[in-house]
């Protein structure tokens, strides 16, 4: 896939070109949260960390946006997976941070940010 | 070469242990990241991008502890995001230095001056800095994607030194670096007293953003062969140096993924430090269960294809150096000469 293009906002519908065991693939390769919404009709809302699709009984595991979890979810509860979260990996290659460098030392954008080296630099 | 003889030692021992007890794998050095949060946000780096209650957790040091005893390595890696960020970090390493494991604690430096002067760690033969440095200033600064990082790095690694900590630097190679440049990085380190340096090319994980910077396996025997060739006997590194042959095109290893286990908040990473393809509940688990065979160049997996990194071939290496009588005389040569 196209790694500058991001699935975020995308509520996937199950379907033969796309089935749901794909569709769970793509949100555990998301970096940021999703929304499982279950056949009843019940959503968890979270980071998506661990699939397996060849555990006798296949499973998801996630931790809620509280950080609380693991969470296990059976695929056979699953109806589909919405990429409701911010894409933490979009707009962060290495190409888009050269062009926002070489714009901050041509003075078209601000830079020269104060860093604090306690606090995380992706918030 | 930079490694000490009680550390070289300790692993000899541990992998003659391991050939005597029959086991067909077993981990060297297990890389515990008991966090992602970090205080840079390189270019490079996927560690770190995450949501925020995944930034915001960590693991306890008894989690670290279990998964240490589990695994059963003689060399625990502690990367990140920024360990020095891990507000448990001098117990746990505390803890690690008790049980005798050799600690490698990965950290961009920012901290280490206010740890040290906090008196957070004591030296010990057991714990070293291993110092996050991909070039000379402007390049260090570049990858890091922060001007005056290369600075308080040397800053920190010169107090470090000056009470008496061990201090290795270690040092990911993109494409495009100048060789000039990095003997010249090389000569600088030394300088500086570092103990010695761990080297690594560049490698794309799957979720990395930067997928078309890193080297393919052609370009990276050129490139470690222009900065290799000829090494002065003063550059000191702390690895194999069959690895270091091995990046210079001189050997060909196949990855021994799980010489290099990784664990996390999520579990025993499968298959490797690399590529994050889902993860076991315990590190027998992951022996057991992970399909070893669809992993490494042989299998054909396009992922694997380029890859030369240290995660998955210094323990070919280490393996080769210390069960056959070749791979011991070239190392034992290699250490001699200082020539690779």
């Amino acid at each position: 896939m196209d790694e500058e293009r991001s699935l975020e906002g995308w509520t996937p519908e199950p379907s033969a070109e796309l089935p749901l065991p794909r569709i769970i693939d793509l949100a555990f390769d998301y970096r940021g949260n999703t929304t499982v919404v279950k056949r009843d009709g019940t959503e968890v809302h979270g980071y998506i960390f661990n699939r397996s699709a060849e555990a006798p009984e296949p499973f998801i595991q996630m931790f809620d946006t509280d950080g609380a979890g693991p969470i296990t979810i059976r695929y056979a509860e699953i109806r589909t997976v919405g990429f409701t979260g911010r894409d933490t990996a979009a707009g962060n290659s290495y190409a888009a941070w050269l062009e926002r460098r070489k714009q901050e030392k041509a003075g078209k954008a601000p830079g020269g940010r104060a860093h604090d080296d306690h606090a995380s630099s992706r918030r | 070469m930079g490694v000490p003889v009680s550390q070289m030692w300790a692993v000899a021992s541990y992998v003659l242990t391991q050939r005597l007890r029959g086991r067909a794998r077993y981990p060297l050095v297990l890389m515990l990241e008991p966090l992602f949060r970090c205080n840079l946000a390189c270019a490079g780096c996927g560690k770190i991008q995450y949501p925020p209650q995944i930034l915001k957790k960590h693991l306890t040091v008894e989690q670290c502890l279990h998964a240490v005893e589990e695994c059963g390595a003689p060399i625990v890696s502690i990367p990140g995001g920024e360990p020095l960020m891990y507000p448990e970090i001098g117990r746990l390493v505390e803890e690690l230095v008790r049980r005798r494991k050799y600690v490698y604690l990965c950290t961009n430096a920012l901290l280490l001056e206010e740890k040290l002067a906090a008196g957070v760690f004591t030296p010990s033969k057991y714990l070293s800095f291993s110092v996050h440095m991909d070039g000379l200033r402007e390049e260090h600064d570049e990858a890091v994607c922060r001007e005056g990082v290369y600075d308080r790095a040397v800053a920190a690694i010169r107090e470090a030194l000056r009470r008496g900590f061990r201090v290795t630097t270690n040092t990911t190679l993109f494409d495009g670096v100048s060789p000039l440049r990095v003997r010249e990085f090389f000569d600088e380190m030394m300088d500086l007293g570092v103990e010695g340096m761990m080297l690594s090319p560049g490698y794309s994980y799957s979720k990395a953003p930067d997928q078309e910077h890193f080297l393919r396996r052609a370009k990276t025997h050129e490139l470690f062969s222009r900065i290799l060739s000829n090494a002065t006997r003063r550059w000191r590194f702390n690895q194999s140096p069959l690895f270091l042959q091995f990046l210079m095109g001189k050997r060909d290893y196949e990855c021994t993924p799980w010489g290099n286990p990784t664990y996390n908040m999520f579990g025993w990473q499968r298959p490797c430090y690399l590529l994050q393809e889902g993860y076991a509940e315990s590190f027998q688990e992951l022996l057991e269960t992970t399909r070893w065979e669809h992993y490494g160049r042989k299998s054909g997996n396009p992922k694997c294809q380029d890859c030369m990194v240290h995660c998955g071939f210094e323990p070919t290496a280490v393996n080769e150096t210390f069960t056959t009588w070749k791979g011991f005389r070239d190392t034992v040569r290699a250490t001699v000469s200082g020539r690779l």
